[in-house]
């Protein structure tokens, strides 16, 4: 059949799963810690119908060939590890990474996943845990039930006061973990992220030191999603998608058209 | 048989194929620093005995549109544009099994996508995989780094991990060619290459402009009307090979009556 029609076929394929980004895009746009996503466009392979430089005829040669390319694909959704805005709610137990990094947080079955978002609460036993799934953050951090108030320093120590006691204690030290290749991290949901092959391995550090991000208290990091950015992708999507529809029905009129006229 | 038929058959057909590169160009209006493919029909004439009037059409995709796209600002230190006319020198596979072919190309093409990414161990290569090549080979980061800058003529500078801000370490620059396009051709993958297989020497004078990309240069409007005109193209030489059946018919009832 017609080369355009399938070629159509992936512009369609293309623009629909770039909308599919766009919208998880949009509908974590007040996700704490959300990073966004854009998806990465790339052209087919191209077919040589003629090639350049082919007889034309015994001594002439054809100055240009016809290459048909075969459509477009995404063949990546990237993950833009860009800083989010600060959100201040005062709540001690919020706390945000301004730079880079990550915290870790210890999962279920024992292996570490590593996240942006600083909205932490306690367990029944003190432990710093993430609010939905109650993962606890490594290294542990477990806080006495008598404290008072507990202060976290922008290198991530941990300190608490307890009542009749007039020096803070020290409970413990958030590390921060950061990648080479932070857009290589696999997203897994829940506002965590896996390391894989290409993200390289976590190097954990003391925060604000030697390229790991300060911690702060007291305040969340947005989402980095940029919703006019997005609705203007929204349009330009759903525009190509149309355009590329136009193509399929326009090569179905010429197709019927044959089987009208002749 | 009617040469009427033939020729008006061949005309339809090139026309597809031109429909073909107008919906490629199409499929490809989100694809960063893609190239719109130009097509172009040509008469080849195949005389012989009696009146030439034997002239078929061919299509051919002549060349490509070179104009820049527009910009779009990401704010990821990564992406890159290129301000103006030059390329990104890339490295594709055929590289490493370009000697076998006795060698034919060094695998360097060149790219306008400057959607970089740092592999793990510490390469800078394409959202596509291609290895983006310094002065002197592929670019490689040593790791770990923390800040990676890149200049407007392309020098690399990274803050190595535990180092102050104050020291920055220049690894390379990412090599940045000018050649005239008319000498330049599209391969396969959509990466573009020298005619002649000869590698480019760098320009001094191309300039990138990091947090940018720059998207396709397909202009939807032109490639609609143009699919327009082709479609309606196509209907006038399918009417003439509805033409042809009928004078054939009439023809045949002409010498039906004797």
């Amino acid at each position: 059949m017609n080369p355009a029609l399938w070629i159509s076929k992936t512009g369609l394929d293309a623009q629909t799963k770039d909308i599919a980004v766009i919208s998880n895009n949009l509908a974590n746009a007040s996700t704490i810690g959300f990073k966004k996503s854009r998806a990465v466009f790339e052209d087919l392979l191209y077919q040589n119908i003629n090639q350049p430089g082919g007889r034309s005829t015994a001594n002439t040669e054809l100055p240009s060939g016809l290459m048909l390319g075969a459509g477009t694909k995404v063949v990546a959704t990237q993950k833009i590890h860009t800083q989010g805005d600060m959100l201040n709610t005062d709540n001690s137990l919020d706390i945000m990474i301004q730079g880079e990094g990550f915290f870790e947080i210890l999962l279920p079955d024992g292996t570490s996943a590593y996240s942006r978002n600083g909205q932490f609460t306690m367990d029944d036993e003190g432990s710093l845990v993430t609010p939905g799934a109650g993962y606890q953050l490594l290294p542990q951090i477990t806080i006495p039930p008598d404290a008072l108030s507990i202060i976290i320093s922008q290198e991530g120590e941990v300190s608490v006061t307890i009542q009749g006691q007039p020096a803070p204690s020290i409970v413990g030290q958030i590390n921060t973990v950061n990648f080479v290749n932070p857009t290589g991290l696999e997203p897994v949901g829940q506002n965590l992220y896996i390391e894989t092959q290409v993200s390289g391995v976590p190097q954990v550090g003391v925060p604000g030191i030697a390229g790991f991000g300060m911690i702060l208290q007291g305040a969340l990091e947005t989402s980095n999603v940029n919703t006019t950015e997005e609705l203007v992708n929204l349009i330009e999507s759903q525009r190509v998608y149309e355009m590329n529809s136009k193509v399929i029905s326009a090569v179905d009129e010429m197709l019927s058209y044959i089987n009208q006229q002749l | 048989m009617d040469k009427m038929l033939y020729i008006a058959m061949s005309g339809a057909k090139q026309n597809m194929q031109a429909l073909a590169i107008n919906a490629n160009n199409l499929a490809n209006a989100k694809t960063t620093g893609f190239k719109a493919d130009l097509s172009q029909a040509r008469s080849m004439q195949a005389f012989g005995e009696g009146q030439p009037t034997r002239v078929f059409a061919m299509t051919e995709s002549a060349s490509q549109n070179f104009d820049s796209g527009s910009l779009l600002t990401t704010g990821r230190p990564l992406d890159l544009a290129i301000n103006g006319e030059g390329w990104f020198a890339v490295q594709t596979p055929e590289a490493s099994y370009g000697a076998g072919l006795g060698g034919l190309g060094s695998g360097e093409a060149y790219t306008r996508q400057g959607n970089l990414r740092v592999t793990e161990d510490g390469t800078l290569e394409t959202a596509n995989g291609e290895l983006v090549l310094g002065d002197s080979g592929p670019i490689i980061l040593p790791l770990p780094v923390n800040n990676i800058q890149i200049s407007a003529d392309g020098t690399i500078t990274v803050q190595p991990e535990g180092a102050p801000n104050t020291e920055q370490e220049e690894v390379g620059r990412i090599k940045l060619v000018n050649p005239d396009v008319r000498s330049l051709s599209k391969g396969s993958d959509g990466l573009f290459r020298r005619k002649d297989g000869q590698d480019e020497t760098a320009d001094a004078n191309v300039q990138v402009r990091g947090g940018t990309l720059e998207t396709s240069n397909v202009n939807p409007l032109y490639e609609m009307t143009d699919m327009i005109a082709l479609q309606r193209q196509f209907e006038m030489q399918l009417k003439l090979m509805k033409t042809a059946e009928e004078i054939d018919a009439s023809s045949s009832s002409l010498l039906r009556t004797f």
